[in-house]
């Protein structure tokens, strides 16, 4: 049987573990302080490929990194913390997305023309390119959502297949199988748009 | 348009899309963003205080086979109490005096009212003439007992003397 536990403040029976536990805290800031140095432009990224407005794309990427703080522990026993916190965030926008339905993300152009790169251009061009990318974005919303959401992946050169099935939760080859029908299906749809014009 | 024109259409209207997507997906971050998050983190609640007086922490607490047992007999003593509670709460019901109802004779309740059954009774032979009965001569020899000596034999039963002890 083991010895008696005595259920006293940490500070007057064994100081030692209290210091112990505050070096460890201190330890798991830091860790957390350079994941969010390292990867917050790239949930941030991911985060406005789906939601496509900055401040809520902000917000997602917070909202990430303060439900790593709750499992701060447990960040020793992840072995991949880039595709860890893409999937956090993966799962936070589309939550996002889902009780935000009756905000038009795609029509605000204006959005878009803020934050795109704009390096040589004039602002009609700017304008005009914005709006391209705007009506190319409402074509991508019409995909059905398993197609939608392997292209939106692939986008990112920094996502292979292997790691896009494992942000999905799904195989390598459903993944390669979703990207050609979402393919074919977003031509089927400009083909339509160009026939209509 | 042919085959070819429309299939090269498609892959430029496809990368045309893709190309967006990518533009999107190469987006520079806003400069305050890691600023911004570290400050959130600072200002976020830490872990609670119960949890850091606890000796073993909130990780560890279960590791004790004191406090399992302790949780153990917690839970033993919920489910006890509650059944406890239950049988007070629930007590069976006192039994009460039952009215018997009165009782039904064996002719379910009916009477008879007085009715007495009486059997058919069957028609005999009628006389249509007086039948004189044959006197047969052994009768007639016959010694019969004269009235006065049969009222002698009566007192003499009931003319018993008083002072006589009954004999045993």
């Amino acid at each position: 049987m083991s010895a008696g536990i005595t259920f006293a403040p940490t500070w007057t029976e064994t100081p030692f573990t209290a210091v112990h536990d505050d070096a460890r805290q201190h330890a798991a800031d830091e860790a957390l302080a350079a994941l969010v140095e390292q990867y917050a432009t790239t949930l941030y990224r991911v985060a406005f490929s789906v939601l496509r407005n900055a401040h809520d794309a902000e917000d997602a990427v917070q909202e990430t990194f303060l439900r790593v703080l709750r499992h701060r522990d447990e960040l020793g026993e992840v072995r991949d913390h880039r595709m860890w916190l893409i999937r956090i965030v993966w799962n936070i926008v589309l939550d996002r997305k889902r009780r935000a339905k009756t905000r038009p993300e795609t029509d605000d152009i204006g959005e878009l023309a803020r934050v795109l790169p704009s390096s040589g251009l004039s602002a009609e061009e700017r304008a005009a390119a914005a709006q391209h990318h705007a009506q190319m974005l409402g074509l991508v919303d019409k995909l059905p959502t398993k197609e939608r959401e392997v292209l939106v992946l692939s986008a990112f050169e920094e996502l292979n297949s292997v790691e896009i099935a494992g942000v999905l939760g799904i195989t390598e080859s459903s993944v390669r199988s979703r990207l050609f029908r979402a393919r074919n299906l977003m031509a089927d749809l400009l083909q339509r748009r160009r026939s209509t014009r | 348009m042919t085959l070819f024109e429309q299939d090269r259409f498609r892959g430029d209207a496809v990368s045309q899309a893709e190309e967006t997507l990518r533009v999107i997906a190469r987006l520079p971050a806003p400069e305050r963003l890691v600023d911004r998050v570290q400050a959130g983190l600072q200002a976020a609640p830490r872990r609670r205080l119960w949890f850091r007086l606890s000796p073993l922490g909130f990780e560890g607490w279960m590791q004790s086979g004191a406090m399992r047992g302790l949780a153990a007999a917690c839970i033993v003593v919920l489910v006890v109490g509650g059944g406890w509670q239950m049988y007070v709460r629930v007590q069976p019901p006192t039994p009460m005096a039952v009215t018997v109802p009165a009782r039904i004779g064996n002719q379910g309740g009916f009477s008879s009212a007085g009715a007495m059954r009486r059997p058919d009774t069957v028609n005999g032979p009628v006389l249509t003439h007086q039948v004189r009965k044959p006197v047969s001569p052994a009768n007639t020899n016959a010694p019969t007992a004269s009235p006065k000596k049969a009222q002698q034999s009566v007192k003499k039963k009931h003319d018993v003397p008083a002072a006589v002890p009954a004999t045993r």
